[in-house]
């Protein structure tokens, strides 16, 4: 009898591996050093838990959150081949979903608070319905409930010319609020120069989400009392071809204050930060240079 | 039908392609087999521990040195079961879907009828097996839909249509592969979407109770269990096949932790001992082989066995829970306590649970029925069970010893209390002389009853503790013997003195009292309380 072959919904690459043990570990380690205990992980690590592996001597317990049955036990395979099951939490769904319901399918719940959340979504950050940046803010406001510091890794899929209108918009709008008296128009001639030039047509939209989704979690953090400090997305090409973003944002919570935090990071610096690119497993010279305010 | 002169034929003619087993048979086969669904994981952890013996026979050929392990976790409504065992190949795999199919040898493992790997379908919505064995380059994996299947032969015999077993098992099973590393070796198999009639395969607490009870597991180690290390080596050295699996047990609240047998000592287990059953036929070979151990209790600055039912901490359901003997076999406990109880002892049966231990069967032809309530009728049973109440013939007689030297020490430690009352008195001039009588006849009594308890008595320590304090009873006795020389030296008080009862009023007041002490010839202790308030108030009173 031949047995069929099981697809396989995950491969890594050097570029994934690259950022995994060589740019994010570093700073979870940095992270672990600085909440002074073993971080409590949430995620979507995938069957192979790459990350959880690579990062396993910062973490305590982790959550993780998986959509395909089949994925979900050889992920409680792996867990046990790499004796880590007892430190595993594993929640059934869609993540969006599971945010937004605060339960999986078994009406498990979310450990809350978490320290580090790795979220390697499969597609882009925009869908009809918005859950997916629904799923998020609430994230973060579940954090914000806890008064808990958490550093947040975000990677998705790059689809270019995707929800184009929603960025467009944001764009309008950051040109608004920049021009609107937070900064002096006449000493930053360059805002319009820059908000066109992430308007215009031939930039990919790597340039223009990273943007988009640094200042989207710099905005939510804000208004949930966290100091956010964004770093540079970085773009890479992932499996099959497909381009991905990854971001790197520490959100520290301010106790005491009341009200919207303000970041440390400012809005400029934030826009400054630009985008990286990795290729063939280490840091390349980007394709485009976005200009600076 | 008269088969007599038929033609001799291995193959009935044109029945062939007959099928003749049908769906609902799996079914039937898996649900009722397991009256208590907790036995379910045991079949699991017998298929591990099987695996576990079959890769160590081979690790260190291969010098693998990893540590054998059967883990189980709780994730969501699934329960997992990993071996890093022996694995399964792409045709043992295969042979998943076989019902009541199995290579193994009898006498040579512990599972070897071939229902138990399906046994999660009576519980679980799915069951899921992943499995490589070492120098394979692939992962196995088999899945059955066991809600999908149930469902199908519902709607199906709604109408009135049955269909064949094997038919149905195809359409509800799926089986893969994918890359793996071909050192790797191991076996993970998920009961998923357990039913919420059966949350008790989700408890951790009640899954540790059950395989501590019932699996491979070694004796805790010391601190927890001082006698645990004594009784493994005897098992050992004793038991050939005695090989206790490392096995772990985590789950959502409970942290990991290692499973042993469910003795510690805070259960104040006394000290164990040991039985061999040996095969009439041939002394040389063992049938069996029994460790055993009384309830304990502090006496005498040691744990003595103290006579009473095997109790633990727990409601009225648990105290009980480990009084009496269990059967074992490959290390799984067959039938429940009351099994040897019901086959080895005749008489004085409550005995049998005063005393908690393991009876291993070594003869192998001794084979477990299919629900490991008790054990297949043949041959090799009979002899056992013609040997074996050699154990409840030593346990009776033990249990008798055991109380005989437990009521000694009672006893002693009881009368002793009162001796040192007494020694106390006379030191401090509190006896009075109208009590001298009784007192001294309260000591003939209790020297008596001592010196009957220690015709009875074979525990040395207890014995000399016995003497002691009859030696401490005689010397009281000997100090009251005389009256005048006491109340000279101020050991006695006399109330009718100090009151200047004339001669008749003392022999009134005397007649009194002696009434009073026949009164309480039973209750001393009240004699005593009564008489101490009557020579209180008439020492107030004048």
């Amino acid at each position: 009898m031949k047995l069929p072959r099981l697809q396989t919904a995950f491969e890594t690459n050097p570029n994934k591996d690259f950022i995994r043990s060589k740019y994010d570990k570093p700073w979870i380690e940095h992270w672990h050093h600085e909440r002074g205990m073993l971080l409590k992980y949430l995620g979507l690590p995938a069957r192979e838990m790459l990350d959880i592996l690579e990062w396993q001597h910062f973490l305590g317990r982790f959550t993780t959150i998986e959509r395909e049955e089949n994925e979900q036990h050889l992920m409680f395979l792996k867990a046990n081949v790499k004796d880590v099951e007892h430190r595993l939490y594993s929640l059934y769904g869609e993540f969006d979903k599971i945010l937004l319901a605060g339960r999986d399918r078994y009406g498990n719940t979310p450990e809350w608070p978490y320290d580090l959340v790795n979220l390697d979504y499969f597609g882009g950050f925009i869908y009809p319905g918005l859950a997916r940046p629904k799923a998020l803010k609430k994230l973060i406001q579940n954090q914000g409930t806890y008064e808990s510091s958490f550093l947040l890794i975000v990677t998705q899929h790059l689809r270019d010319g995707d929800s184009i209108g929603e960025k467009r918009e944001f764009l309008e709008d950051l040109r608004r609020m920049l021009k609107n008296g937070i900064y002096d128009n006449a000493l930053h001639p360059g805002i319009d120069e820059i908000i066109d030039w992430y308007l215009g047509a031939n930039i990919p939209d790597a340039a223009r989400q990273g943007l988009y989704l640094n200042c989207f979690l710099r905005d939510c953090g804000e208004a949930e009392q966290f100091d956010v400090k964004c770093r540079p997305a970085i773009v890479y090409s992932g499996t099959g071809r497909s381009w991905m973003i990854h971001f790197t944002t520490e959100f520290r919570f301010k106790p005491g204050i009341g009200h919207r935090a303000s970041s440390v990071q400012s809005l400029v610096e934030l826009i400054n930060l630009g985008l990286r690119e990795v290729g063939n497993g280490k840091f390349v010279e980007g394709r485009f240079v976005q200009p600076q305010l | 039908m008269d088969l007599s002169n038929a033609p001799p034929t291995s193959k009935p003619q044109g029945v062939e392609s007959e099928e003749l087993v049908y769906a609902a048979a799996v079914l039937i086969l898996s649900e009722d087999l397991y009256p208590r669904k907790l036995e379910i994981i045991r079949e699991y952890i017998q298929n591990g521990s099987d695996a576990l013996d079959e890769f160590m026979s081979i690790a260190d050929y291969i010098e693998d040195r990893s540590e054998p392990l059967i883990k189980i976790s709780i994730q969501g409504r699934s329960l997992l079961i990993y071996d890093n065992g022996i694995g399964m190949g792409e045709e043992e795999i295969a042979k998943l879907k076989r019902i009541a199919y199995s290579e193994k040898k009898v006498g040579e493992e512990a599972g070897y009828k071939g229902i138990g790997r399906l046994a999660g379908i009576a519980v679980a919505d799915k069951l899921k097996v992943s499995s490589t064995s070492y120098g394979d380059p692939r992962l196995y994996y088999f899945e059955f839909r066991a809600k999908d299947m149930r469902e199908d032969i519902s709607e199906k015999k709604k109408v009135g249509f049955q269909e064949p077993a094997s038919k149905v098992i195809n359409r509800h099973t799926e089986m893969g592969w994918t890359d793996i590393d071909p050192e790797a070796h191991y076996t993970l198999v998920e009961l998923r979407d357990i039913r919420q009639s059966y949350d008790e395969l989700l408890d951790p607490a009640q899954l540790k109770d059950y395989i501590g009870d019932i699996g491979p597991v070694d004796f805790a180690p010391e601190p927890e269990f001082s006698h645990g290390t004594l009784i493994s080596q005897e098992l050992a050295q004793n038991v050939p096949d005695y090989s206790p699996k490392n096995m772990y047990l985590s789950g959502p609240g409970f942290e990991r932790q290692r499973i042993y047998k469910p003795y510690n000592d805070g259960m104040c287990v006394a000290k164990p001992y040991f039985i061999d059953i040996p095969n009439p036929q041939n002394p040389s070979e063992l049938l069996a082989f029994c460790w055993y151990a009384a309830k304990g209790k502090q006496m005498l600055n040691k744990v003595r066995p103290v006579g009473r039912i095997f109790s633990v901490d727990g409601g009225p359901k648990d105290k009980h829970r480990l009084a009496g003997l269990a059967y074992k076999l490959f290390g799984f406990t067959i039938g429940d306590r009351t099994l040897p109880q019901r086959t080895l002892w005749t008489t004085t049966v409550q005995r049998a649970q005063w005393f908690t231990g393991e009876i291993h069967i070594i003869d192998k032809s001794i084979t477990p029925t299919t629900d490991r309530s008790n054990f297949v009728e043949n041959e090799s049973r009979v002899r056992f069970y013609e040997a074996a109440p050699a154990i409840s013939r030593k346990l009776n007689k033990l249990a008798q010893q055991i109380s005989d030297d437990r009521k000694t020490h009672d006893d002693a430690e009881k009368i002793g209390k009162k001796f040192d009352s007494y020694k106390e008195r006379l030191l401090t001039g509190r006896i009075e002389t109208g009590e001298l009588k009784t007192i001294r006849e309260d000591i003939n009594e209790s020297l008596e009853i001592l010196r009957r308890r220690s015709t009875k008595c074979k525990d040395g320590d207890i014995a000399r503790y016995q003497k002691e304090i009859s030696d401490l009873g005689r010397s009281v006795q000997e100090e009251l013997k005389n009256p005048k020389l006491l109340k000279a030296a101020g050991s006695v008080a006399d109330v009718a003195d100090e009151l200047k009862m004339p001669s008749k009023a003392r022999k009134v007041f005397q007649i009194i009292m002696d009434t009073l002490a026949a009164h309480y010839k039973e209750d001393k202790e009240e004699y005593y309380r009564v008489v101490a308030k009557i020579y209180s108030a008439l020492r107030k009173r004048y």
